[in-house]
């Protein structure tokens, strides 16, 4: 589609909402949201970049392959069990690390953020692979 | 940690899944990593079933919420040899895949998706929580439906439809029984649910909720009168494909009937498990008078599976030690039996380039090793001693005289024989009669493919012998596993902690 | 106040929520309708803004970002599928 509305609206629209997924991620832990919300809101951005720009162009704003993504994502997802287990504690027993960092204050990293960045990646992938395939059958 | 191993199962076919799908351009990479995933997974269910068979019943708190708050993986005798079987049947069918399966898809993402497929089932296996096993069910079917529609035939894609729909009815009414019984008793902790169902729950209630998930894990396990979409839609797929399905995915079905009728509703077994004996019987015999009335390959096997559900699901209803104890090594019996079949019908297709009995003819003289398996594998099935299918079918009948039930003895016997007999006519046309004169051109690959698909062939002709003659052996592991079964406290106390009961 | 001005707002966005409905119903041509589902979208979006606002949760807004997304997307497939000549 060639509309010169629709492409620069999206050139606008399309980081924020990349911006607002990991807004949705990172929100996920205590409030609504999550990886596999903010997944979805990230596979429409590329989408609409599909619907603007094609769907090659979106394949390279990607950059990634979406297969590649969804085996990454699951591969993040299956990894953050494993601290737990050189902890000597059953699978996929949170385990956080606080620290403060400059400019942003005390926050706190663990491997169930890890796990929504695994799921994150995950959904993705594979809605953009079920997307862009059904595009281009056209 | 001892509890490793129990997550091995789950985590070894994602990892693999996961790599293949990063790699996803390089089908030789997927399916390195398929074969390198398959062995790992068999090596762990083997290390995990020596463990619990040494040490008891094995529990792992996901995430160290206890229960029955948290989800449990929980592995007794039975859940670790189903856990191992499965295994070993992935690492049949994934080597068999290496050669049988078209290049279009294997690029397709098919070596992923027979890794997510055991995932779910090796999860199915080993959950101790009812909601986890719906997921674990969901995720299987999910597996299964691309497996099954993948490559986009005609009659692939309405075998699939069928297959899919009714899986989905299955899942919803299964999703309600969970659902109503959250409300009733608050937890899906199955060692919690076995506790509280049997003290403050009314039995009638328990006895409503118990044939709600009859009726799900019957579609799925494809017993009478739910099975018709089993034969609909399991020939269609690649013979490898449908190998797997007929060796597992029913086997789950049967594997989470027998643990929720063993564990959670044994309130009033004169009803229920009465109810399971009369289906198991009409199983048994709609299936092997289905396939008698077929004259395809395949056909008159998907028939069959249906079958061997009811032989399964008869150990179940029967509920003394030896019939359940017949209905584990039954179950693994089978699974090796009947997937070596479907082998043997794809080893028999690339031969001769048909699956139709009227063209087949000459086998027996062609390929003597082949004719060979096929005799092992069919007479397993049909119950001649000394191979498996004896020892099982011998214990079921055994256990059915104990207690009476003449019936269903009559049944498992005639039906016994009508197997034996669509067994020969598979052998008479396909193997025995004169064929036709010149051998069919073989397809790319020639001889050197057939050899290669022969070896899990043999492999599993040979473990069906095994079972035979080792029987000994199995039949007093399956009656260590049917003791658990047959003894909740068990269980209970190793997920709950001994001060719970 | 603020109850009462919820409740009237809420009564505006459902009106026009059953007039759009009716044009979603009667057509005539597929793009009233793709219009009529916007609208639609729209609404719900305003909805749940209100409903936000009624009980002080912020958190709700976040689902009006996502739904005001997924609803500006469906359009524009629409939109492109049209535009490519499917079916009126």
């Amino acid at each position: 589609m060639s509309s010169l509305i629709l492409r620069t609206a999206t050139r606008y629209i399309q980081p924020i909402l990349v911006l607002f997924s990991v807004f949705l991620l990172l929100a996920g832990h205590n409030e609504p949201g999550g990886g596999f919300a903010g997944g979805l809101v990230a596979a429409a951005a590329y989408t609409l970049y599909a619907i603007a720009y094609g769907v090659e162009e979106a394949r390279r704003l990607l950059y990634v392959s979406p297969q590649g993504l969804a085996g990454a994502g699951l591969l993040a997802a299956a990894g953050s069990g494993i601290p737990s287990l050189l902890y000597g504690k059953p699978f996929m027993t949170g385990l956080w690390h606080e620290g403060d960092v400059p400019g942003f204050g005390e926050i706190a990293v663990g491997t169930p953020l890890l796990f929504d960045v695994g799921v994150y990646l995950a959904v993705i992938g594979v809605t953009l692979s079920i997307v862009l395939n059904l595009a281009e059958e056209e | 940690m001892s509890n490793w191993l129990l997550t091995l199962p789950i985590l070894i076919p994602l990892v693999t899944a996961a790599t293949s799908l990063v790699f996803w351009r390089s089908v030789r990479t997927q399916r390195a990593a398929a074969v390198i995933g398959a062995i790992a997974l068999l090596l762990a269910a083997l290390a995990l079933a020596a463990r619990v068979d040494a040490e008891g019943i094995q529990v792992m708190q996901a995430g160290a919420w206890e229960a029955p708050f948290g989800i449990s993986l929980v592995a007794d005798l039975f859940s670790a040899i189903m856990v191992t079987i499965a295994a070993a049947m992935g690492l049949a069918i994934v080597y068999y895949s290496l050669w049988s399966m078209d290049r279009e898809r294997e690029s397709f993402c098919y070596y992923p998706l027979l890794q997510v497929l055991l995932m779910g089932v090796c999860g199915a296996f080993l959950t101790g929580d009812l909601f986890n096993l719906y997921v674990w069910f969901e995720v299987m079917l999910m597996a299964s439906f691309v497996l099954l529609s993948l490559g986009g035939e005609r009659p692939q894609l309405e075998g699939a439809i069928k297959y899919v729909t009714l899986n989905l009815v299955s899942s919803a009414v299964f999703l309600s029984a969970v659902g109503i019984l959250y409300g009733i008793v608050g937890s899906l902790n199955m060692a919690d649910l076995a506790v509280k169902l049997h003290g403050e729950t009314e039995p009638v209630m328990a006895t409503t909720l118990a044939m709600m998930f009859l009726v799900a894990f019957g579609i799925k396990a494809a017993i009478f009168p739910l099975f018709f979409w089993l034969p609909a839609s399991y020939h269609t797929p690649p013979i490898a494909v449908t190998a797997i399905f007929a060796g597992l995915l029913t086997k789950v079905g049967v594997y989470a009937l027998m643990r929720v009728f063993t564990l959670l509703f044994t309130q009033d077994v004169g009803f229920t498990h009465t109810v399971i004996l009369v289906l198991s019987g009409f199983t048994m015999v709609t299936g092997v008078l289905g396939a008698a009335a077929q004259n395809e390959f395949r056909r008159i096997l998907t028939f069959h599976i249906v079958s061997q559900i009811g032989y399964l699901i008869m150990g179940l209803a029967l509920f003394t030690p030896l019939a359940l104890a017949g209905s584990v090594y039954y179950m693994v019996h089978v699974i090796i039996a009947k997937t070596n079949l479907f082998l043997i019908s794809g080893v028999v297709h690339a031969s001769e380039g048909t699956y139709e009995l009227g063209k087949l003819g000459g086998l027996y003289k062609r390929r003597p090793y082949l004719s060979l398996a096929f005799m092992i594998s069919a007479l397993a099935l049909a119950g001649i001693p000394p191979l498996s299918g004896f020892f099982a079918k011998y214990s079921l009948v055994a256990a059915g005289l104990d207690r009476g039930s003449y019936g269903i003895v009559a049944a498992a016997l005639g039906v016994s024989v009508l197997t034996l007999f669509s067994m020969t006519k598979i052998w008479a046309a396909a193997f025995w009669a004169p064929g036709p004169a010149e051998p069919a051109a073989l397809g790319p690959g020639g001889e050197r493919r057939i050899r290669a698909m022969m070896v899990p062939v043999a492999a599993l002709a040979g473990a069906s012998v095994a079972m035979g003659v080792g029987a000994e052996y199995f039949i007093g592991l399956s009656l260590r596993a049917s003791a658990q079964l047959l003894d909740p406290n068990q269980y209970i106390g190793a997920v709950l902690g001994r001060n719970a009961l | 106040m603020l109850p009462i001005v919820v409740n009237v707002v809420l009564g505006m966005l459902g009106l026009a929520l059953v007039l759009t409905c009716i044009r979603l119903l009667r057509g005539p041509s597929m793009a009233d309708r793709v219009v009529a589902l916007d609208l639609i979208s729209t609404l719900a979006v305003g909805m749940i803004c209100v409903y936000a606002i009624s009980t002080d949760q912020d958190v709700y807004l976040r689902d009006a970002i996502v739904l005001a997304v997924i609803a500006f997307l469906g359009t524009t497939a629409f939109a492109n599928y049209l535009g490519k000549g499917g079916q009126p």
